[in-house]
């Protein structure tokens, strides 16, 4: 079932001595419901820019976005974020952050079920025993769980990620990888990835969007992770095919992220591989996917 | 150690930080460099102060004043010891007023022990002053007599040279020939004479002035010996109205004259022959009723002692910033929120915050007079005068002036940090806010206000201390009772204490200050969820 349906989204910034100022242009993709996606590109491409206007937070241009058979228009509770910082109210204990959006979204419910669903969303990302605690006194890592259970907290359509464990020491991000899969295994919620870390996207998506170098970004490529769920990481580094999907996702990153061309659809019977060398125009890319293939 | 890191945490947020060295020495931490911050905070801090001491004792009596010389800290202390008895004995005073039965009768027996003392001590004092004017009179002589003697002798000598000149000029004068020449001469001459005169003149002077200072030496056993006796002659003279108010005039004593009256009355009354004037009779029982009511109700008219005035300055300025904050927080809020409001605020802030407490006093006074006509009967007045502790203090329309004038000196403070914090909201805060799809109620609530509640008290603490300075000036101005009319009447005064009282209330003013802002810096502390963002 087709949920989530990007048609020609596209972010302008105004520009006083001239043109209007590109950032993304036609950038179309329709994401099944349950779906992971991950978004990847050199920073400054427009990823980010992208995730915002699926939020509602950022303006768009041109194109439009439609969840579940309606348009969106500005923020809201269907579409949750989780930020690159924790963004949680200093003032707040976790489960006063977490409750803060819960009382918002569900104003029927009596509050002994409000207090049963922050404390299961609390549970569900480990902080059981820390939901009294005030942001101060939590570590970066306890933080960005508190961040991922507020947004789970409200039953989203759509769980968008902008680079939530970018901020992370690699041990805590692997720790809060696996919580997250644990919770969309359980739960099936459709997400959206920003991230720059090629390991992280292969492990968690089921499809990684490359988008170009901007200005006028787009997408570039669209690899599909043949992993069956639910993943586990020991298994997927040990499976060769893991290694080629980085490798084709770097590969993208530093030959081919110049280029503009149709997006191309890959997947783990047309992958290619890192050559070390930058691929110059469309047409020696045609070749390439040719022997590639 | 428990109890060590608790008190380690209440000194941090008190913002006494001198004392955890201390704290930590006692318990044994780190000792050199316990002892080392010691020297910093409080050795350096303590000797500069006592330096401060020296040079003011040394420096003060250079300056001579219509008032006298520049009291020195001693003098300044003496004089904090005398406004303080006054104090206490206006009080017991107040309190003798009101005694009755067997602690009136043990309190007055004690004072007219007390009394029956003060003579052998009046005596002793005496004596001592005049031992000591014997001891120095030798070196008062030797000092004093001698430029007396060459002031007097230069008078002298000064007035007998100006009669011979003057007789001289007579007598040329009148045997003056009648040549222009000779004429000119003559003026020329009185013209000399008229200089020479001035010459000796400022001679007479300077030694004059000698002679007045040879007299101001100062005999320090002497002066003490003075201040002893006159303190005993304070102390008479209180123990004798005291006597008076626990006996002739005590409410007790006036109770018991007003009720024989009201029987002498009744009696009147009651036994007239039916054809005496009943009407008359009957008013003057009712009049002696009327008395006895008030009489039994009566208080000591104690008068204004500078604690009693440092309590009504202090709830002038409380009931200025109180009104200040209740106006500032809420436009400060709106003008965070909305660019809009900002820009229609924007230019009174600019207009009305550079304009002193001395301007808005009068304009204040006349207006809140205006809505006064009659004051005592005005219903704010009168509900004020029903509440407890506040009706001792006498709300009245220079008070509420005051604290107006307070409340506009000090609003722009708060309001400028409260628009300041409310539109330095995070951004990311923000859009949690839009993501969670809050109200307005909520956005202020749960995330513009708890952001914003740091410089806000930043803005209160600042608009307290500008309240507490405006304050002093207000009530100097609008004489209203307080700090600031005790200085006025001492330097209206003028008596030999009042210029060293007046240091006094500089100290009390300095102390009291620092005490309203170390309680803000608490309270800042408190509501920064950010320790680090609340500075000492």
């Amino acid at each position: 079932m087709r949920q989530v349906e990007i048609s020609n989204l596209a972010k302008f910034y105004p520009n006083p001595y001239g043109e209007p100022f590109r950032a993304v242009v036609d950038f179309n993709l329709n994401i099944e419901q349950g779906e992971f996606i991950g978004l990847i590109g050199h920073s400054g491409c427009g990823k980010s820019t992208v995730l915002t206007m699926l939020a509602g937070l950022n303006e768009i241009s041109d194109g439009g976005v439609i969840v579940e058979d309606r348009e969106i228009d500005g923020a809201g509770p269907d579409r949750a974020v989780v930020f690159q910082s924790p963004c949680l109210m200093p003032w707040m204990s976790a489960f006063g952050n977490v409750m803060l959006g819960v009382n918002n979204v569900y104003p029927h419910a009596s509050k002994a079920q409000r207090k049963q669903i922050v404390e299961s969303a609390l549970c569900s990302v480990g902080l059981a025993d820390s939901m009294h605690k005030h942001p101060r006194e939590m570590s970066g890592g306890m933080q960005q769980r508190v961040g991922i259970a507020r947004a789970i907290a409200l039953k989203p359509k759509v769980l968008l990620l902008d680079e939530p464990f970018g901020r992370l020491d690699s041990l805590t991000r692997m720790e809060l990888q696996d919580v997250m899969l644990e919770i969309l295994d359980r739960e099936k919620i459709t997400t959206v990835l920003v991230s720059h870390d090629v390991d992280e996207v292969v492990f968690l998506c089921d499809r990684v969007v490359m988008m170009t170098n901007g200005p006028a970004a787009t997408i570039g490529e669209i690899l599909s992770i043949d992993f069956a769920r639910p993943r586990e990481r020991t298994a997927m580094m040990n499976d060769p095919l893991y290694y080629q999907c980085l490798d084709h996702l770097v590969s993208f990153l530093t030959e081919r992220a110049h280029l503009r061309t149709t997006p191309r659809i890959h997947d783990s019977s047309s992958l290619m591989g890192f050559t070390g060398r930058k691929v110059e125009t469309p047409e020696e890319l045609e070749k390439l996917a040719a022997v590639n293939s | 150690m428990a109890v060590k890191y608790k008190l380690l945490k209440a000194i941090d947020i008190s913002g006494l930080s001198f004392l955890s060295p201390v704290v930590r020495l006692v318990t044994g931490e780190e000792p050199a460099k316990q002892v080392r911050e010691i020297g910093r905070f409080i050795v350096v801090p303590v000797v500069a102060f006592l330096v401060f001491l020296w040079l003011w004792s040394v420096l003060a009596p250079k300056h001579k004043t219509k008032a006298g010389e520049v009291p020195t800290p001693t003098v300044v202390w003496d004089a904090a010891g005398g406004i303080w008895r006054f104090h206490e004995r206006e009080s017991a005073k107040e309190s003798a007023y009101q005694l009755t039965g067997p602690d009136r009768e043990e309190k007055l027996t004690a004072a007219r022990a007390r009394l029956g003392e003060l003579d052998a001590l009046e005596a002793g004092a005496k004596e001592q002053l005049d031992a000591a004017e014997a001891s120095s009179k030798e070196r008062f002589d030797a000092i004093v007599a001698p430029s007396k003697a060459a002031h007097e002798q230069a008078q002298a000598t000064a007035r007998q040279s100006r009669r011979d000149r003057t007789a001289a000029l007579r007598e040329k004068a009148s045997a003056a020939a009648s040549s222009p020449d000779e004429r000119s001469a003559l003026l020329r001459e009185m013209r000399a004479a008229d200089a020479t005169a001035e010459v000796e003149k400022a001679k007479v002077d300077a030694l004059k002035d000698a002679y007045a200072e040879a007299q101001e030496v100062a005999f320090p056993q002497v002066k003490s010996a003075r201040n002893a006796l006159t303190r005993l002659a304070e102390e008479r003279q209180f123990l004798v109205k005291y006597i008076d108010m626990l006996s002739d005039n005590s409410r007790e004593a006036k109770v018991a004259v007003a009720k024989q009256k009201l029987d002498e009355a009744t009696a009147a009354y009651d036994s007239a022959a039916p054809d005496a004037d009943l009407y008359k009779l009957g008013g003057a029982v009712l009049k002696r009723q009327e008395l006895l009511a008030t009489t039994e109700a009566s208080q000591y008219a104690k008068p204004w002692t500078l604690p009693k005035q440092i309590v009504r300055s202090l709830l002038c300025v409380f009931t200025g910033f109180l009104l200040a904050s209740v106006i500032a927080i809420p436009i400060g809020i709106l003008c965070g929120l909305s660019p809009t409001f900002m820009a229609a605020t924007t230019p009174f802030v600019a207009l009305f915050k550079p304009v002193s407490p001395l301007v808005w006093l009068p304009i204040i006074m006349i207006i809140v007079g205006g809505f006064m006509p009659d004051p005592e009967n005005h219903w704010l007045v009168v509900a004020f005068g029903k509440v407890p502790f506040i009706k001792d203090y006498k709300i009245d329309p220079m008070f509420l002036s005051s604290a107006i004038t307070v409340a506009l000196c000090s609003l722009w403070a708060t309001l400028v940090n409260t628009a300041l914090g409310v539109a330095s909201v995070d951004k990311d805060h923000m859009n949690v806010a839009r993501v969670l799809r809050l109200g307005f109620a909520d956005r202020l609530l749960k995330i513009v206000i708890p952001t914003a509640l740091p410089l806000i008290f930043a803005g209160l603490r600042i608009s307290l201390g500008v309240g507490w300075m405006v304050l002093v000036a207000a009530e100097i101005l609008s004489t209203s009772e307080g700090i600031g009319k005790f200085v006025n009447d001492m330097y209206t005064n003028g008596s030999s204490q009042s210029f060293a009282q007046m240091f006094v209330v500089v100290f009390i003013v300095g102390i009291i200050g620092m005490l309203l802002d170390r309680i803000m810096v608490v309270f800042q502390r408190l509501v920064s969820f950010d320790t680090a963002q609340a500075a000492i």
